[in-house]
C-alpha cells in the first residue's frame, strides 16, 4: 500500500503543525482529520454543553452511521472523565447512502460532525479534563479501521463563555445536519408474508413535489438495508415498502430509524431529514409491494416507462370500469361477424384510434397545463371533487344504459353514449374515447409510476407514454380486429347478448359507489348528498324524457323539467367547488392543519395596514402539505429565541394558508414571480418594499434580520 | 387528463398488476436460515473441484476471506480462525474458505498466493475455493469479510453472520467475545437448533467486480 506510505509520510510532517489549542484536539490518520471542539470556552459546573467529534474525511472515503448497514462499523467514542460527569451517547447526523459494488452502506462523505452533549459535575473546581478515545472504520474500496485519543481542557467559571464565532459555526452547521423531530405519527405493519411497510403520515403531501424518499433504519435486524427503496405518496401519507432484515428476533414494537426526502419547492429542492419511531400496528397488513409504490423513488428510463405504459393498458382492459365499455364493444362486434373482415378491422382500427385521440388529448392537457400554470397548481387536479362527481354521474349514466333505462341511440342520451351508438365508424371511434373516460378513473393508481414519468418529462415523452398505454388498451381488441383466427372464437351473438349487457351494469354502479366514496374523501360526508342527490335528479331526468314519447302537448314540459334537473344535478359541482371543506379535509386529519397560534391570519389589508403603520411586518405564507414550511417553522420561527425577538421588536406576524386554493395568496405570490409557498417576507418599519427571504430559513437568520431592525431604531 | 384524481384506497386496485412487475431485484439478497443453502460448485486452489451437493451428509462451514482485511487479519493474526478451523476439521466438518475478491480488488489471490497465505497463516480449511468472480459470495449475499456460513448435513443453511459477537478490529477483543460460529457447530454437531443463527457479521465491504452490482 504505497499510497497510504505516502500518507502516512505526510502525516508525519504536518501533524506537528496542528498544535492544540484548549478547545481542540486534532487528531489526523491517513485518511481522517478528526477533531474534538467545545462549543464552550469555559464551562460553567453542572451546566451541560456540547462538544463534537468532527471528521474532515479523504475525499471519496467514508465513515459510518450508527448503524453501518450491510457492512462497515460505526464510530465510537469511549470517554474518561472526571468522577461526576456524563458524556451522553453520540448524536449522528443525517446519513447518505453509498453502494459499494452492490452492498449497501449508511455513513458519511467530506465532513462529519458527531455531537455529544457532556455534563460536567456541579462541583466541579478548575478545568475540565476531557479524554476519549475514538475508533472509527473509514473506506473506499478498502476498510481501514483508525483511532485517535483525543484531550479537551476547559476551564470553568461561574458563567460559561462560548467558543470562537468560527468553532460555534461548525456547531450551528452541525445542527442543520440533525435530523429532526418526526411531525408526523409513523407505524408499520407485516404483511402476511412478514415483510414490513413503514407508513409515515403525513396527509396530503403532493407526490409530484417530493422525491428520493428513504427510510435508514436505525438498527441492525428488524429491517435490511436496501440499495433502492420504493415509497410511494398516498393520500394517507408517505408508505416505504420495506425489507425484513436478517435477525430472527420478532419485530419491535417500535422501528426507529431516520426519514429523508427531498422536496421541489418553487425556489428548489430542499432535502429534509426527520426521526421516525413507528409503532407495530397489527391492524395494518399491507398487500405486497405494488407498481403504485414505484412511483416515489423508482427512476424508470424512457423504454421501461413506455413497457410499463404499455402493459398498464393491457391490464386497464380488466379493471372494472372499463370492462362494461369493452363488453359492449365485443358484442356490437360479435353482431359485425359475418360481416366483411375488411369492415370489422377498419372497425378494430377506428376504435385503436378513438382511444389514442383520447389519450392524445390528455397528454395535451397535461403538457398545456405543466405549460401555464407550472406544477404547483397541477397538484390541484389530484383533489378536484368535482371530476369525481362528473365521474360518479357518468358511471350512474352508463350503469342506467346497460340496465335498460333508456336506450342507446335515443336522442335522449347523453352525448358520449349518443356518439357511441351511431352505427359503424363513428360509433367505433367514440366507443374508443368512452372507453378512456371510464378508464381513466381506475387508472391512476396503477400506472403511477409511468404518469410520474411521463409528466416529468419534456412534451415528447410525455406523448409517448401515454400513446403506448392508450395502444395497450385497444390492443386486445385491435387483435381480435385484426386475426380471422380469434374471430372465430367469439360466440354467436343471441339473447346471452342482453343479459350480459344487464349484469354488466352492476359494476358500473359500483364503480359509481366507489367514485362517491372517494367524492367523501375529498370533501367530508356531505359530498355523499350532494352526490345521490344528484343522480337522483338525473334519473328523474331521464324517467322525464322517457315518459310517453308521443305526447306532443307534454313533450316540453317533460324536456324543461329534465333540463332542470340536470342543470340541478351539475350545479352541485359548483357547491362543491365553494364548500368551505374542499381541500382542507382531502389533506387529511387534524394533524395536517396549519397552525395559527401566535400569529394572524394573513390578508392584504391587514398587511397593508401594519405596513403603513410603520410597524415591521413578517409575512409567513404556508401550507400543510409543504414539508420544507413546517421544517422553517420549526428550527426558525418557532424556536423560543425566535418567538421572544419577535415579541421584543414588535413585528406582526402574518401567516398565509395556501393548503387550500386561495385567490388572495395566489395573487401575492404571482406578483413577487413565485408559484408556491414557502414564501417569507419581511418588512422593515417603514420600507417601502419588503424582503424576500430564502425558502430555508435558520434561526440565526430570523435573529439578524430582527436584530437589524433593533439597532436602526436605536 | 385526470387520471391522477383517485390517489387513496385505488392503490389496493392495482395489486391486480403486481404479477406483471418484475420484481425489483436487490444486490445483495442473502438466503434464509432454515431454508435448503444455495449449491454451488468452485475449483479450489489445488485445482480440486467442490460442489456443494456433493458434500450433502456433512457439515460444511463457509467463511469470506480477503487476506488483506483488517478484519481478517484479526482473527488469523490471533490464531482464531485457524483453531476454529482445526476444530471443525477434527469434527468432520467441511471447513472452506472462499477468497471472493474480484480480480483487481483488494484480497484477490491466484492459486500459488492461495497457498501461500495457508502455510505462511498455518490455516487449516478443508479447501480455499477461488471465487474471482465473487459467484459464490453472491449467491450467499455475503457483504462482508469475513462473513460465515454453515449448511448443516442436509444441505440447510442453519447459521449465517459473523465469526463472533463483538465488531472491532482489535484482537483484545476475541476472548470476550462470544464465539457464534464455534457455538452454533457444537449445536449442530448435538443435533441441536442453532440458537444465534443469524447474527450480525462484521467486517471489510467485500469486494465484489466493479462492473457488476
Amino acid at each position: 500500500m504505497p499510497r497510504i506510505l505516502v500518507l502516512f509520510l505526510a502525516f508525519l510532517t504536518t501533524g506537528p503543525a496542528f498544535a492544540q489549542s484548549p478547545a481542540s484536539s486534532v487528531v489526523q490518520t491517513d485518511n481522517v482529520r478528526a477533531e474534538l471542539v467545545s462549543e464552550l470556552s469555559t464551562v460553567k459546573p453542572g451546566e451541560p454543553f456540547w462538544v463534537g467529534l468532527r471528521q474532515t474525511i479523504r475525499p471519496k472515503w467514508h465513515t459510518y452511521w450508527k448503524n453501518p448497514g450491510e457492512s462497515g462499523l460505526p464510530t465510537e467514542i469511549s470517554w474518561t472523565l472526571p468522577p461526576g460527569a456524563k458524556a451522553d451517547p453520540i448524536v449522528w447526523p443525517t446519513p447518505s447512502l453509498f453502494d459499494i459494488g452492490g452492498v449497501t452502506n449508511y455513513g458519511f462523505k467530506d465532513e462529519a460532525m458527531l455531537l455529544v452533549r457532556i455534563t460536567p459535575p456541579a462541583d466541579l473546581a478548575g478545568p475540565l479534563k476531557l479524554a476519549a478515545e475514538a475508533n472509527w472504520l473509514v473506506c473506499e474500496d478498502v476498510c481501514i479501521p483508525e483511532d485517535g485519543k483525543f484531550e479537551l481542557t476547559l476551564p470553568s467559571a461561574a458563567a460559561a463563555t462560548p467558543a470562537p464565532p468560527a468553532t460555534r459555526a461548525l456547531f450551528e452547521q452541525a445542527r442543520r445536519a440533525l435530523p429532526l423531530e418526526s411531525p408526523w405519527p409513523a407505524r408499520y405493519g407485516l404483511s402476511k408474508s412478514g415483510e414490513p411497510t413503514l407508513i409515515v403520515e403525513a396527509r396530503g403531501l403532493k407526490p409530484d413535489t417530493i422525491s428520493n424518499v428513504y427510510f435508514f433504519p436505525a438498527d441492525w435486524g428488524p429491517v435490511a438495508a436496501m440499495a433502492k427503496q420504493s415509497a410511494a405518496i398516498a393520500a394517507d401519507g408517505i408508505r416505504i415498502p420495506l425489507k425484513r432484515g436478517d435477525a430472527k428476533a420478532a419485530m419491535p414494537a417500535t422501528l426507529a430509524g431516520t426519514l429523508v426526502l427531498t422536496e421541489k419547492t418553487a425556489g428548489g429542492s430542499v432535502r429534509q431529514a426527520f426521526d421516525i419511531s413507528a409503532r407495530l400496528d397489527p391492524a395494518f397488513v399491507p398487500a405486497a409491494a405494488s407498481l403504485a409504490g414505484a412511483a416515489g423513488a423508482e427512476q424508470l428510463s424512457l423504454a421501461q416507462a413506455l413497457l410499463f405504459a404499455l402493459l398498464g393498458g393491457l391490464i386497464l382492459n380488466l379493471m372494472p370500469c372499463v370492462f362494461p365499455v369493452l363488453a359492449m364493444k365485443a358484442a356490437a362486434f360479435a353482431r359485425l361477424a359475418g360481416h366483411d373482415r375488411a369492415e370489422m378491422r377498419r372497425d378494430g382500427i377506428v376504435y385503436t384510434a378513438g382511444v389514442l385521440v383520447a389519450f392524445a388529448a390528455m397528454a395535451a392537457i397535461v403538457i398545456g397545463l405543466r405549460a401555464s400554470v407550472g406544477d404547483v397548481a397541477w397538484g390541484f387536479q389530484f383533489q378536484s371533487p368535482v371530476f369525481s362527481l362528473l365521474i360518479a354521474y357518468l358511471f350512474f349514466v352508463v350503469g342506467l344504459n346497460l340496465s335498460g333505462v333508456f336506450e342507446v341511440g335515443s336522442r335522449l342520451a347523453g352525448v358520449g353514449q349518443g356518439l357511441t351508438a351511431r352505427g359503424g365508424t363513428t360509433g367505433a371511434f367514440f366507443t374508443g374515447v368512452l372507453a378512456v373516460v371510464v378508464a381513466t378513473p381506475c387508472t391512476a393508481p396503477f400506472m403511477a409510476a409511468a404518469l410520474g414519468f411521463a409528466l416529468s418529462q419534456p412534451a415528447p415523452a410525455t406523448v409517448a407514454v401515454l400513446l403506448a398505454m392508450g395502444l395497450g388498451l385497444a390492443l386486445p381488441y385491435l387483435a381480435l380486429s385484426m386475426t380471422p383466427a380469434l374471430q372465430r372464437l367469439m360466440p354467436r351473438p343471441g339473447p346471452w347478448m342482453h343479459r350480459l349487457r344487464q349484469f354488466l351494469a352492476f359494476p358500473m354502479y359500483a364503480s359509481a359507489v366507489w367514485m362517491v366514496w372517494v367524492l367523501t374523501q375529498q370533501t367530508g360526508s356531505d359530498g355523499v348528498l350532494y352526490a345521490l342527490g344528484g343522480m337522483v335528479l338525473i334519473a328523474f331526468a331521464i324517467w322525464m324524457l322517457r315518459l310517453g314519447s308521443g305526447a306532443a302537448a307534454g313533450t316540453w314540459l317533460r324536456r324543461g323539467l329534465a333540463a332542470v334537473a340536470v342543470l340541478l344535478a351539475f350545479a352541485v359541482a359548483l357547491k362543491l367547488e365553494d364548500g368551505p371543506a374542499t381541500a382542507a379535509s382531502a389533506s387529511g386529519g387534524p394533524n395536517a392543519g396549519v397552525s395559527f397560534e401566535g400569529w394572524e391570519r394573513f390578508s392584504r389589508a391587514r398587511m397593508a395596514e401594519a405596513v403603513a403603520a410603520g410597524k415591521p411586518v413578517f409575512v409567513d405564507f404556508t401550507a400543510a402539505w409543504c414539508i420544507t414550511c413546517l421544517v422553517n417553522e420549526r428550527v426558525a420561527l418557532e424556536t423560543p429565541a425566535s418567538r421572544k425577538a419577535f415579541e421584543q421588536a414588535g413585528v406582526v406576524k402574518l401567516k398565509g394558508d395556501w393548503t387550500n386554493r386561495d385567490d388572495e395568496i395566489t395573487g401575492v405570490l404571482k406578483e413577487l414571480g413565485r408559484a408556491g409557498v414557502p414564501l417569507y417576507l419581511f418588512w422593515a418599519p417603514g420600507a417601502d418594499k419588503p424582503k424576500v427571504l430564502p425558502q430555508v430559513l435558520t434561526e440565526s437568520m430570523i435573529l439578524s434580520e430582527l436584530s437589524s431592525i433593533q439597532q436602526t431604531r436605536r | 387528463m385526470s387520471n391522477f384524481v383517485v390517489p387513496r384506497r385505488s392503490l389496493m386496485v392495482g395489486g391486480a398488476a403486481l404479477a406483471l412487475v418484475p420484481a425489483i431485484s436487490f444486490a445483495s439478497s442473502s438466503p434464509d436460515v432454515g431454508k435448503p443453502a444455495p449449491l454451488f460448485t468452485g475449483t479450489d486452489s489445488n485445482g480440486k473441484s467442490w460442489s456443494l451437493a456433493d458434500l450433502k451428509g456433512k457439515v460444511v462451514v463457509l467463511e469470506t476471506t480477503n487476506h488483506d482485511c483488517p478484519y481478517v487479519r484479526k482473527h488469523y493474526n490471533s490464531k482464531n480462525m485457524q483453531t476454529q478451523q482445526r476444530e471443525a476439521a477434527a469434527n468432520g466438518v467441511v471447513w472452506l474458505t472462499l477468497a471472493s475478491s474480484a480480480a483487481g480488488e483488494q484480497g484477490h489471490v491466484t492459486a500459488p498466493q492461495a497457498n501461500d497465505l495457508t502455510r505462511s497463516r498455518d490455516a487449516a480449511p478443508a479447501a480455499v475455493i477461488l471465487d474471482p468472480q465473487s459467484k459464490i459470495a453472491r449467491l450467499y449475499g455475503a457483504t462482508v469479510t469475513p462473513h460465515m456460513y454453515i449448511v448443516d448435513a442436509k444441505g440447510v443453511l442453519v447459521y449465517k453472520g459473523g465469526i463472533d459477537s463483538i465488531p472491532s478490529s482489535s484482537t483484545s477483543d476475541i476472548p470476550k467475545a462470544t464465539q457464534y460460529v464455534r457455538a452454533a457447530l457444537g449445536e449442530v454437531l448435538a443435533g441441536k437448533q442453532v440458537t444465534e443463527a443469524s447474527t450480525r457479521a462484521y467486517g471489510c465491504t467485500l469486494k465484489y467486480p466493479k462492473t457488476s452490482t
